[in-house]
């Protein structure tokens, strides 16, 4: 009697686990049974993990999966050996890694580069030494006006606009403030769009720039609130949005205007940070889909995470990023022959990539032969605080960045507009 | 543009400058020694309580050890390695405290990394409401904090035998070991001092600022500001040139053309008073 | 306290103690660049180009601490005004990159002569004080305005299309050659500073930093030589900023917050103010060893407690810094040796 239910339940458990696996297998590449054995294929990366803020989430989500990729067959038999360096936000050491990785390790292609201060150090490198870098997150400007530099996300920019255009059709406002960081080429930047659309628009807008590494947040955000703005759009990395947010409660302010922020304060762990009295007062913008979506390729990387990735990996909006660049990557890598992978040659591919869909992006990304920039993603989405969690609120919808008209141009005449 | 919101939100600002800088001051009357870890002690300290809280621990719980990890590392350091340098030149012994200051730097990035959180503690709701800007309770306290420990260190120095031993430390430390002060003792007991009110200061200013290690480390430069208005040897002057030195930064941001350049006012006002006082200066500091 | 005055021979034997102790380092930084060069790869040739170049902003602030006993906190903020103004200058007027390297140096002086006015009256830690306020104000300014990359106006600032590097030296666009110039210049500035130290200016100093009252009795223009010391340490900074901006094409301004200049000085210390090599030796503090670091892939913030460890233990164990540990070793082997030697 005591085996029948151990076997029973031996038997029940086992049953639970495959049908538990089976829902939750990652599927990479072709998804072989053999892992790969052949020569190396070298990518490099370089993101910013120790600094102000820490963005090797979109390496690590990368790595998970090129992990995966290796367990199942790599491409076409050849394993990808992925090296990433942290240049600790500092540019000289983004140039040195950069120098180390293309000139030493010899990569062919450059996957899921996160740092705030590569784009400025490397890309005429990267463009002169003939690799192409598809970055997962890319800030400032010089992230998105590169010839050999495309990132996966949409850019402060883009994504402050895409809150921009929530608020004028959804929220009805009338005026607005722009707060962003000082810094050259990143708050300038993302404030002059909105300022450039309020004109068009005809609703009143005004810019505060602040340094981010100010201790005082309750004057900015006083400076913010004297002229009486429908909604404040914030451009700043979450380090600085969550004591400005802090210091609008401490004034009240919560009640009497609405903030938004473009997708830099979209991380899970923010609407539990700035608590219950921000629930349907703060609006964030995303880039991507929503962390918890139930679609297959947002499965497909959860799943990709949890096998091959570390528990403590966050599942962030990075990590969606560099998923993302792996995978275009991967797809880029497929189409060659596996005898013939060099850095010409991965470049060439890379250049043809488009209509690249995944349910994780709001529509089909491309690289943009060609093109002096690249800024594929730019259709977003919104969500509110409420509850401790984010509730997205909006459909995909294109950014109204007026900038973007070059993009848009070319997208209608190579008939990929979405 | 009225000025008179930025005049409170300065107070704010300021109180966070005072508290930092009577805390370097306090330590270099009694021991010679500039603390540039006083931020990062503080920030340990804050950690752990946020920690603490996290766990659902009470708020009583969270302070008292916060306090007594930001004490105990002051100890430790006062104790251990802080006689190691007490031959060297004041600026050598200060270099030692950053390097204090870098290891814990490094103990709360591995710990808990760089992920901006928040401190909150219930004396956040409570407000004052003062020419429509809402001062609350928990600047207030850290205004308060401040004026007590300058009453209780100026009378801890002029009043009690361990006050005249400290500053007969600060002053000469051979001379005062011939004569007998127990330097040892002396020395352990002013760190110990700083490290309870680094403790209650970075409680106080991962809630009022931010709470993240590398940021609260370096608040102590703009709080050495408030110190050199303070001659580094006056409390009350650093006190006050620490409000000072806030409001100063605050009510500038309304000038569009000054307002992203605001925060180098401590910077400034420094200098502009060490260019005016400059010569008394030079009585007051011995260079050892 | 050791300082570096030699006790005086008769004056032939002065001059040739100076030649031989002068030559000892162009011979040395040939040795250190040859070998560099020969083996390093590309990620180690650009930390040691850094390196090098830091150096000499390190001679520059061992010339104020070891010389005069005087401690400047807004080092590494002159070398972002070198660094600021070779970029505008070579940016704006295209000249040959020695013109915006001088202009750096020459810039940066004047501002470290400036930053000592307040110096000719403080000493001490109220002196070093003033000067990390001063570092902190070029933060903030910095952080806001950023480096020149090929724009037009003050700033220069491009907001087109793409931000312009800067043009290498005619004679030295590749890494290895490059490295091979800023070490070059490296040695030239080191030398310089050595002779200072060594000569007149050195024994002046001297003086100055035993009392001012006895080198003004002595017949000594303080403040002329306290300004020269200033003077001469702001164009050191100011050309290894220069040779900084040539090693990337570009600075970024959130790379010289006051952190920097208390990093510097730290190392300074521990490298050695007392010993010309002392400089050398903190410039790869400075940049070869997080490289290394970085290399074993170590985290960033190990990296962090590693380097606050070792620079207390320096500081507790080795007053005269490594070089000083060095010079000890020398000078015992060279008794052993049995050479008369000047000790």
């Amino acid at each position: 009697m005591r085996h029948h239910l151990a076997g029973l339940a031996a038997g029940l458990a086992l049953f639970l686990i495959s049908v538990g696996s089976a829902n939750a297998a990652a599927s990479c590449g072709v998804d072989g049974s053999d892992a790969a054995s052949g020569e190396p294929i070298v990518i490099g990366a370089i993101t910013g993990k120790t600094g102000p803020d820490d963005f090797s989430n979109s390496t690590k989500a990368a790595k998970a999966y090129f992990d995966c990729l290796n367990a199942k067959g790599g491409i076409h038999g050849r394993p990808v050996k992925y090296l990433v360096e942290d240049d600790q936000w500092n540019p000289e050491i983004a140039a040195q890694l950069a120098a180390k990785l293309v000139n030493d390790e010899k990569a062919v292609l450059m996957v899921g580069n996160s740092s705030f201060v590569e784009c400025g150090a490397n890309a005429e490198f990267y463009k002169k030494s003939g690799i192409i870098a598809i970055a997962g997150v890319g800030v400032p400007r010089e992230c998105f006006f590169a010839g050999s530099y495309a990132t996966t996300n949409a850019g402060p920019r883009v994504s402050m606009l895409g809150a921009m255009g929530y608020a004028l059709d959804q929220l009805k406002a009338k005026s607005a403030v722009c707060i962003g960081p000082n810094i050259p080429n990143v708050g300038t930047w993302s404030c002059d769009g909105v300022m450039l659309l309020a004109k068009e628009k005809g609703l009143a807008a005004e810019t505060i720039l602040m340094d981010p590494g100010t201790a005082d947040s309750t004057s900015t955000i006083l400076q913010a609130a004297a002229s009486k703005p429908d909604v404040i759009i914030l451009g700043l990395p979450k380090g600085v949005t969550i004591p400005l947010l802090t210091a609008a409660e401490e004034q009240g302010l919560n009640q009497t205007i609405k903030f938004l922020s473009a997708a830099s304060a979209y991380d899970l762990s923010v609407p539990g940070t700035i608590g219950p009295s921000w629930d349907g007062n703060f609006f964030v913008n995303m880039e991507f889909n929503d962390l918890e979506a139930t679609t297959p390729d947002n499965q497909n990387w959860l799943a990709v995470m949890d096998e091959y990735g570390q528990s403590s990996d966050p599942r962030d909006t990075f990590a969606q990023a560099g998923y993302l660049a792996a995978r275009i990557a991967e797809k880029a890598l497929m189409s060659l022959d596996p005898k013939d992978i060099t850095r010409e040659s991965v470049s060439a591919a890379i250049r043809q990539v488009k209509g690249f869909s995944s349910d994780i992006f709001c529509a089909p990304w491309y690289f943009g032969d060609d093109q002096a920039r690249h800024n594929a993603n730019s259709t977003t989405r919104m969500a509110v605080s409420e509850g401790g969690k984010w509730k997205v609120i909006s459909g995909c919808s294109p950014s109204p960045d007026p900038e973007l008209a070059d993009i848009r141009a070319f997208e209608k005449s190579a008939g990929l507009a979405p | 543009m009225t000025f008179l919101p930025f005049l409170i939100s300065g107070l704010g600002i300021g109180a966070v400058y005072a508290l930092s800088g009577v805390g370097l001051v306090v330590l270099f009357r009694a021991t010679g020694v500039l603390n540039f870890a006083f931020g990062a002690i503080g920030a340990l300290g804050a950690h752990v309580a946020w920690q603490l809280l996290e766990w659902r621990l009470p708020l009583v719980v969270a302070v008292v050890v916060a306090v007594a990890v930001a004490t105990l590392v002051s100890f430790l350091y006062g104790r251990l390695l802080a006689p190691l340098l007490s031959h060297r030149d004041t600026v050598v012994r200060a270099v030692g405290t950053l390097a204090l200051a870098l290891v814990l730097i490094a103990v709360m990035g591995v710990v808990w990394g760089e992920l901006p959180r928040r401190l909150q503690f219930p004396t956040d709701q409570m407000f004052l409401t003062l020419f429509g800007v809402r001062l609350t309770y928990t600047r207030i306290l850290a205004l308060l904090l401040a004026v007590i420990m300058v009453g209780a260190i100026t009378a801890l120095l002029s009043r009690t035998r361990l006050g005249l031993d400290m500053r007969a430390l600060a002053n000469d430390r051979d001379l005062s070991a011939i004569l007998g002060v127990r330097i040892r003792q002396t020395e352990t007991a002013a760190w110990v001092i700083t490290g309870v009110f680094a403790g209650l200061a970075g409680l106080l200013l991962g809630d009022l600022v931010r709470l993240q290690g590398t940021f609260l480390t370096f608040l102590v430069i703009p709080a050495i500001a408030a110190a050199i208005l303070g001659q580094l040897r006056s409390l009350w002057m650093t006190a006050i040139g620490g409000l000072s030195i806030g409001i100063a930064e605050a009510v500038l941001t309304p000038i569009a053309a000054i307002s992203p350049y605001r925060a180098a006012a401590p910077f400034v006002i420094a200098l502009i008073a060490v260019t005016i006082l400059g010569s008394t200066a030079q009585a007051a500091l011995k260079d050892r | 306290m050791v300082n570096s005055m030699t006790v005086s021979p008769p004056a032939a034997g002065l001059a040739r103690a100076l030649r031989g102790q002068l030559l000892a380092i162009p011979v040395t930084v040939a040795i250190f660049s040859g070998a560099v060069a020969l083996l390093a790869n590309s990620f180690w040739l650009s930390a040691a180009t850094s390196a090098v170049a830091l150096s000499l902003s390190v001679a520059g602030l061992a010339i104020l601490y070891g010389q005069l006993g005087l401690v400047s906190l807004c080092q590494f903020a002159l070398v972002g005004v070198g660094g600021w103004v070779t970029l505008r200058v070579g940016h704006a007027f295209h000249p040959p990159f020695e013109v915006s390297l001088l202009a750096g140096g020459f810039v940066a002086s004047a501002v470290g002569l400036i930053f000592g006015l307040p110096a000719l009256r403080l000493r001490g830690l109220y002196l070093a004080l003033v000067t990390l306020m001063l570092a902190g104000a070029f933060q903030i300014v910095i952080s806001a305005w950023g480096f020149p990359d090929g724009g037009s106006g003050f700033l220069g600032r491009a907001d087109g299309a793409g931000r312009a590097m800067l043009a290498r030296p005619a004679v030295a666009g590749e890494a290895v050659p490059y490295f091979l110039y800023v070490s070059i210049i490296a040695a030239l500035g080191l030398m310089v500073a050595q002779w200072h130290k060594l000569a007149k200016p050195g024994r002046a100093w001297a003086l100055i930093r035993k009392g001012e009252t006895v080198a003004i009795s002595a017949g000594v223009p303080v403040l002329i030589y306290k300004a020269w010391a200033f003077a001469l340490s702001g164009f050191l900074a100011g050309i290894g900023g220069a040779l900084l901006a040539g090693n990337v094409g570009q600075l970024d301004g959130r790379a010289f917050t006051a952190f920097e200049s208390l990093n510097l000085f730290a190392l300074t210390v521990v490298g050695g103010a007392y010993n010309w090599y002392g400089a050398l030796i903190a410039g790869l503090l400075l940049r070869a060893i997080p490289a290394l670091l970085t290399d074993l892939g170590i985290d960033g913030y190990v990296t962090i407690g590693i380097f606050g460890v070792a620079l207390f233990h320096a500081l507790a164990t080795a007053p005269s810094g490594i070089a000083g540990q060095v010079a000890g070793l020398l000078k015992r082997l060279r008794a052993r040796i049995g050479k008369d030697g000047a000790a």
